[in-house]
């Protein structure tokens, strides 16, 4: 009953034609973790399979170098 | 030779050791017949996580082509120098000149910083002028 609009999901990378996402755009990365620092499952974000491989090293290293944080309860 | 992307974070309080430390790690690349594509200094950051009780660091991001030997060279030297805290070394398939978007963001931060206050004097005028109408 309760069904709300659902927006088509698309993903961004694919759209912008990105060749490869970096680990140091972290405005860009920030839009695929969650509030507790997860990383978003590409069934939620709609991000091609391909450009969440790329996109989950390029996070897990970014909070290896302390640019994103791990989880919030740093 | 391989083109490689080094970032490392110093301890801030050997912050002032950095343009030093550069500089022998550039004439190590350069005297072993590699070369230095892209030299960042992101200065000292906030990190997102404390890393040894430290809440800063300061950021160091370069891209070289070098030979393995040289790269083993660089890794024990991270590695045995108690300055840095963390370092990273990424392989890459191309040499990198841009500026990396980390530091145009940070730029443009501090542009923004500088514009701040005449903005805010503008930003009272136009209240005053909306006042007036």
């Amino acid at each position: 009953m309760a069904r709300y609009f659902k927006r088509k999901r698309y993903c961004r990378f694919t759209a912008e034609g990105v060749t490869q996402i970096d680990y140091k755009d972290i405005n860009t990365l920030k839009n695929y973790v969650s509030e507790s620092g997860k990383i978003v499952p590409s069934r939620i974000s709609g991000t091609n399979a391909r450009y969440q491989r790329q996109l989950s090293t390029a996070i897990k290293r970014a909070r290896y170098l302390a640019l994103i944080p791990y989880c919030d309860a740093h | 030779m391989r083109h490689y992307e080094i970032v490392f974070l110093v301890h801030p309080d050997q912050s002032e050791q950095v343009p030093a430390m550069i500089e022998r790690y550039q004439s190590q690349i350069t005297g072993n017949g590699g070369t230095v594509h892209r030299l960042e200094d992101w200065g000292r950051r906030l990190l997102a996580y404390p890393i040894n009780k430290i809440h800063k660091a300061h950021y160091v991001l370069m891209n070289i082509e070098c030979d393995a030997e040289t790269l083993k060279q660089l890794t024990d030297g991270f590695r045995f120098n108690d300055a840095v805290i963390r370092n990273l070394v990424v392989k890459m398939n191309e040499a990198v000149t841009e500026p990396s978007p980390l530091l145009k963001s940070k730029e443009e931060e501090d542009a923004r910083d500088s514009q701040q206050s005449s903005r805010d004097d503008s930003s009272d005028k136009k209240q005053e002028s909306t006042a007036e109408a």
